[in-house]
């Protein structure tokens, strides 16, 4: 049994502002265990944010548990804290203060040694322009200040909030890797991103977010079988007979579509069976290749976002699971 | 303890610091470099160079009489006996020199330059460095480091103090220095007992705890609003309604002692432990004019409404951080 670095039960938040009250979270619950990098995905909206905010304790919730480490929270986030370093949504920083202020003076404001923060620079690729004001930072520049502030600590646990946020092709891979060797050295990290190529390569585990409830969690690979269409794809020697292998397939008792110059044939136990069925009628295959599933479409799916043509999304629009699941 | 010290550090780094403390001390430096122009000391030397243009001026003066007013007035007057030239005892050499500077009488009257151009400077940095850590989001991140909220407010609000208290003693030793070096060159320092010192080391005091007062007032107000701009709009606010419009309004509707509600009356008040406020018209008689009616405002009113307001404001702030939302 591997121990639970984060847990939380049926957490809720209702936003009270000027646009009347808004409910974020709706009894959200989340499992993160010890060395994962655990992905955090959720429409826009959705409440990723409000779930961090919660955790640090910057909003208070109304009602549902959180434990970090053990402890339950906000009581015990003093005690705690000094092992949970975190980003939420793009920190900013004083803009008139250098990279290495900053860093400094949160150094000792946490009662940590100074030599950390040249260690932070390092590990994020700003120690040349350490001395630079933080005014003239580029977006990805501030990223990576953001993501070393969170760092200083050396946390067990650490959060990011979309931490690629801004980031070039080449920042993201060095984040990816920076997160593989922190994980790699006992460090469990909550991801939160938009980019699910980049959760699908390094996530472990993921919790799927949609209106305040949690829609799927559970390891990548589990949410995406769960999931996946087990569809395949036939392509024919010659693309004419298309219609009339169709057919020759839904009399065999399988569903499949003409899309485009190949079809796509879904409940299929055993791919063999199709070319079997289709030889008898001189029907012969060409590629046969069964469609995995990405994470990009279970989560359009699950969340009930994937684009529709002709019609335009509201940022609420996504799917609502009923409570007690 | 941390904390402090990264506060402290905060505070003293920050730009607009270093820039409000160069600006009021160069303010301060003009209005010393102003009374060194308008004052001398009256050396010997001095009075006999006035008394030689007062004698100078006299004789000028009786000359044109003599020339052009004598005839017309003989001509006009009923009684010619009364055309006479300019009275002599007019002409003294006092009119004719730069005023001393009299340390002793003045300390007291000018204090409130000190004290004023400081609180201001107090208000804006005390408003500045909370609200600048809120508007930018560094408030939050702090947050995430240090949890508990109220002691986080509280350390800011404590260093702001500190320093404050630091920055207006210093500032008052230079002023009291300048003031002094002043009265060496162009009047004198007489008088300058221990009691005197006694008591105008109290008033700089008094004038030390108002700065404070000030920074916590910018402070409070800019951490409830979250914002640097609220504390600056309530200030700007309170000085062109509260105080220009109301002390019209007041005048205007005749409204007795009606400088009771005016915040430098008060901030004059602290400082010189009291004021008379006059009102209800003047009676005019042959030794000048004497009010009809004077009211006394002293500093222990005025140092209880500042105090009131001052803690009403910061335990606002205080509760607002404790129940808001920090997102
Ligand atoms: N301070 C606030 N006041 C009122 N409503 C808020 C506030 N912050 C967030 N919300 C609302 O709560 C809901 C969840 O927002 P949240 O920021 O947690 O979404 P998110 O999952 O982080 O989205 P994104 O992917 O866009 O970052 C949204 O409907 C949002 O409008
Ligand atoms: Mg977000």
């Amino acid at each position: 049994m591997t121990s639970s670095v984060l847990e939380i039960k049926g957490l809720k938040k209702t936003y009270r502002s000027r646009g009347g009250p808004r409910r974020a979270l709706d009894g959200f619950d989340m499992h993160v265990e010890a060395g994962q990098v655990h992905g955090f995905l959720g429409p826009n909206g959705s409440g990723k944010t409000t779930t961090l905010r919660t955790l640090l304790g910057l909003i208070k919730s109304d009602g549902g548990e959180m434990r970090i480490l053990g402890s339950e929270l906000p009581e015990a986030l003093p005690k705690v804290v000094s092992q949970v370093g975190a980003i939420v949504e793009s920190p900013q920083f004083f803009a008139n203060f250098t990279a290495r202020d900053t860093l400094s003076l949160l150094a000792d404001a946490g009662d940590l040694p100074q030599s950390r923060v040249d260690w932070a620079f390092e590990l994020v690729g700003l120690r040349d322009r350490a001395n630079e004001r933080v005014k003239t930072y580029s977006l990805g520049m501030k990223q990576r200040l953001a993501v070393a502030s969170a760092l200083l600590k050396q946390p067990r646990l650490l959060i990011l909030d979309e931490p690629a946020n801004g980031l070039d092709p080449g920042g993201i891979r060095e984040m990816r890797e920076m997160m593989a060797t922190l994980s790699a050295g006992g460090m469990t990290v909550v991801l939160s991103s938009h980019i699910l190529s980049e959760i699908q390569v390094i996530c472990d585990q993921v919790t799927i977010i949609s209106l305040g409830r949690r829609v799927a969690y559970g390891p990548v690979s589990e949410v995406l079988a769960a999931h996946s269409t087990g569809q395949v794809k036939v392509v024919l020697e010659s693309a004419v007979d298309l219609g009339l292998a169709a057919s020759v397939l839904m009399n065999a008792g399988l569903a499949a579509t003409v899309n485009g110059d190949h079809l796509l044939v879904s409940g299929v136990d055993k791919p063999a069976s199709i070319s079997r069925a289709l030889a008898a009628q001189q029907l012969y295959v060409a590629e046969l290749t069964p469609q995995h599933a990405d994470l990009e479409s279970v989560f359009l799916e699950l969340t009930g976002t994937a684009p529709v043509p002709g019609q335009h999304r509201s940022v609420d629009d996504s799917v609502r699971v009923e409570s007690g699941q | 303890m941390s904390l402090v010290k990264a506060e402290r550090r905060r505070f003293f780094k920050r730009r607009m610091t270093v820039w409000m403390l160069v600006i009021g001390l160069a303010i301060l430096g003009a209005i010393g470099a102003g009374f060194v122009a308008t004052h001398s000391k009256h050396t010997p030397e001095a009075v006999a160079a006035g008394e030689a243009k007062a004698k100078a001026a006299y004789a000028k003066e009786v000359r044109e009489f003599e020339d052009k007013w004598k005839k017309e007035c003989e001509a006009t007057s009923k009684d010619p006996a009364a055309c006479q030239g300019p009275p002599a005892e007019y002409f003294t050499a006092e009119h004719y020199m730069k005023p001393e500077f009299d340390f002793k009488l003045f300390y007291g009257e000018i204090l409130i330059i000190w004290a004023a151009i400081m609180a201001m400077i107090a208000f804006v940095l005390g408003a500045t460095y909370i609200g600048a850590e809120w508007s930018s989001g560094a408030m939050m991140n702090l947050l995430t480091w240090r949890p508990k909220r109220i002691s986080v407010l509280g350390t800011k609000l404590g260093v702001l103090l500190g320093s404050m208290a630091a920055i207006g003693t210093a500032t008052l030793l230079l002023w009291t220095g300048m003031l002094w070096g002043i009265a060496k060159v162009a009047g004198h320092t007489n008088g300058m007992t221990g009691s005197a010192w006694g008591s105008f080391g109290l008033a700089g005091l008094r004038g030390v705890a108002m700065i404070m007062a000030f920074a916590a007032l910018g402070f409070g107000l800019a951490s409830l609003g979250r914002h640097t701009a609220l504390a600056l709009g309530v200030a700007i606010g309170v000085v062109i309604v509260g105080q220009i419009g109301l002390s019209i309004v007041l005048a205007m509707a005749d409204v007795p002692f009606f400088e009771r509600y005016l915040i430098p009356v008060h901030m004059d008040a602290w400082l010189k432990k009291s004021v008379e406020l006059e009102g209800g018209g003047y009676t005019c008689g042959p030794s000048g004019c004497i009010p009809e009616a004077v009211s006394e405002l002293t500093y222990k009113t005025s140092g209880l409404i500042g105090l009131a307001v001052v803690v009403a404001v910061t335990a606002l702030a205080f509760w607002s951080i404790k129940r808001r939302d920090v997102a």
